[in-house]
């Protein structure tokens, strides 16, 4: 289990920004073994410095990292699969060469390494591609490579900061599929997005970070519950102004007004919509992800 | 250790294989071969060809070891005469008792033949004269030209193979941070582990270099004939400028690697080297200047002042005899300095190197806490 704890974290502040910027104001969460676990937030929320003090390469000025109910140290990190959010690979450098290489970095022995790569190729499908320069590859092929990078020691834990960026809707797929396959033995797999559809595909659990805090966290039913079933009713043809007085908020489209609220008395509601023009739609519906997201952050 | 040494490895074959390093290699070879041969193909022996009619050859060669004299036998004086003329002759020896040339004799040669002459006539009358002995109460000279020729070319080499090595580090720091693989690499391994290899590995290269011009140079100066000018002890001079290579080297390629953590884009990295660069210019002008006066105060002071003295002693050390307690000393003060810059370099690089973005400041890194 991975414990991150209180982690708070000011940057020093340039000309610009004299009193500092406050980075992390005090985030705690957990991630069980085998559980996905889906980061969203804003641009600089604060998901991607989490990510680098949890890897090690950034010190929180407090707050503690646990796994496995010790502190995290260099040892136990060096287990870690880690997906920076900027990709790094060295360009001119062999495809499995360089998953070979960053292998041994992680203490592989050379025959290990070596295995380990040519399986992650073959996975991969770049078994074709593996005697090329990275910078021979397409983008997508080149994330690929990052992954495998960060795969290659076969870690105890998966950390990847925007996995999905830039990939067309195959190569997500094959990388999630990737992903669900290490949850499935047991790796805990934190990863980071801002395409929410997805994380609530993936994710057993969510956090959303918001200016350094963790406004919400736990499982999507969890949170979804929290957040409360919305009544949505659409009605055509019905006069501005019908809605007056009832709760929730109403958006046009056309013809159509769509009211959604989460409190009220339906059945006055649906005596309004009846009145006021043609009901094309009444039902209860579960909040989606972004709209949990939305709500959270505002 | 071992991410140390996957490090260095990775450095090393990188370069090895490109054919930058290996043509690079290849043409400093060729060039510094062409070096120890340029003396010869330049300056030459002195030769003679002298023509003899009805005489005895004499002993020259005995009196000049170092000129080569050939001899040629000629009927009569008319056809000795034609060949003075044509050019075929440097001079003629007639008789025994008269010599031909075009022109005003060549003195050394008219000194020679004059002298030898008296000599085998003297030696014929039973008169025997013992030579001169000739003895020089001033320094030993002998090899002046030949020291300030090695130092002249061993501060260009040293100075080329610096600068070169030390902006492969720079670049390698810049592309690692710029590329972010360097979170990567700190997720694995420690901050010094990754500088250290770096250093290591590309200080390895610079090596490889400096052993390819040293043993190149040597063999081809064997081959030929220059080292027979060359002063005695060549043996301790080659170890010695390793040394002081490494020490150079692991001096300016720390300072290196942590000017160039501050920036994070390959452009930059000329412009953050600046009073680095300009540090290594001012060594290699100071060291230049010395090779013309090896004994001067400058050349003295400055053979123990860090880091001039990377580059200064080595050139001391061959234009001149350096007492070995002064070469010792400089090398403990160089050492300490690199002790020094190593822990202020390694500090900075490893504040510096996850800071992307805009470019820091030297003395804000290490002031920071």
């Amino acid at each position: 289990m991975l414990e991150i704890n209180e982690l708070r974290k000011r940057f020093a502040g340039g000309p610009d920004a004299p009193g500092g910027k406050v980075a992390l104001d005090g985030i705690s969460f957990t991630v069980r073994p085998g559980e996905m676990y889906g980061f969203v937030g804003a641009n600089g929320a604060g998901k991607t410095t989490t990510m680098r003090i949890v890897m090690g390469v950034l010190q929180a000025d407090s707050g503690t990292v646990s796994w496995q109910g010790g502190p995290l140290g260099y040892d136990a990190r060096q287990r870690f699969g880690y997906m920076p959010e900027e990709r790094g690979l060295y360009q001119k450098m062999r495809v499995a060469e360089q998953i070979e290489y960053f292998g041994r970095l992680h203490g592989l022995s050379p025959q290990a390494a070596r295995k380990a790569t040519d399986d992650l190729l073959e996975q991969l499908g770049l078994t074709q591609r593996r005697g090329d320069a990275v910078q021979a590859l397409s983008l997508g092929n080149q994330q690929r490579v990052q992954l495998a990078v960060a795969l290659v020691h076969d870690p105890e834990v998966l950390i990847l900061d925007e996995p999905f960026s830039g990939l067309d809707p195959i190569a997500v797929d094959a990388l999630a599929s990737a992903l669900q396959e290490r949850c499935r033995s047991g790796v805990p797999v934190i990863f980071s997005s801002h395409q929410l559809e997805l994380v609530e595909r993936l994710c057993d659990a969510v956090g959303i970070v918001s200016g350094g805090r963790m406004v919400a966290t736990g499982t999507v039913a969890e949170l979804r519950a929290a957040e409360g079933n919305a009544l949505r009713v659409v009605v055509r043809d019905a006069a501005p102004g019908w809605a007056d007085g009832l709760p929730g908020t109403v958006t046009v489209q056309g013809d159509r007004h769509i009211l959604r609220t989460t409190g009220g008395d339906d059945q006055e509601i649906l005596r309004r919509a009846v009145k006021a023009g043609h009901v094309e739609h009444f039902g209860v519906e579960q909040p989606t992800l972004t709209e949990i997201f939305k709500e959270a952050v505002a | 250790m071992n991410g140390l040494m996957l490090i260095a490895r990775r450095e090393i074959t990188t370069q090895v294989r490109t054919r930058a390093f290996v043509i690079g290699l290849l043409i400093t070879a060729a060039l510094v071969a062409a070096v120890s041969f340029l003396p010869k193909i330049m300056g030459g022996g002195d030769s003679y060809t002298i023509g003899v009619v009805n005489s005895q050859q004499l002993p020259l060669h005995t009196a000049a070891p170092d000129i080569e004299f050939e001899w040629r036998t000629f009927a009569d004086e008319a056809a000795a005469k034609q060949a003075v003329l044509a050019g075929d002759l440097d001079a003629a020896l007639v008789n025994g008792s008269k010599v031909l040339t075009d022109g005003e004799i060549d003195t050394e040669l008219g000194v020679l033949l004059q002298s030898v002459n008296r000599e085998v006539r003297l030696g014929a009358a039973g008169v025997s004269i013992p030579p001169l002995e000739m003895v020089s109460v001033g320094a030993d000279t002998r090899y002046e030209a030949a020291r300030t020729g090695i130092a002249t070319v061993l501060v260009l080499v040293l100075f080329m193979l610096l600068m070169g090595q030390i902006v492969m580090v720079a670049m390698g720091v810049v592309e690692e941070k710029g590329s972010r693989i360097v979170e990567i690499l700190l997720s694995s391994v420690r901050p010094w582990q990754l500088l250290g290899g770096k250093i290591l590995g590309l200080g390895v290269l610079g090596l490889i270099n400096l052993v390819t011009i040293l043993v190149v140079g040597l063999a081809a100066a064997s081959f030929s004939g220059l080292a027979a000018d060359f002063p005695p002890g060549i043996a301790t001079l080659v170890i010695a400028v390793l040394l002081w290579f490494v020490l150079g080297y692991a001096f300016f390629a720390t300072l290196s690697a942590a000017f160039a953590s501050l920036v994070s884009r390959q452009e930059e990295v000329n412009s953050v080297l600046t009073p680095l660069t300009m540090m290594i210019m001012a060594t290699y002008f100071v060291s230049f200047y010395v090779t013309n006066d090896p004994t001067g105060t400058l050349a003295t002071v400055l053979s123990y002042v860090p880091p001039f003295s990377s580059m200064v002693m080595p050139v001391r050390m061959a234009a001149t005899e350096v007492p070995l307690w002064q070469v010792g000393a400089s090398m403990a003060a160089m050492v300490v300095a690199v002790l020094v810059v190593l822990k202020l370099g390694s500090t900075v690089y490893e504040r510096a190197v996850l800071r992307t973005g805009a470019r820091l400041k030297f003395g804000e890194v290490l002031r920071a806490r």
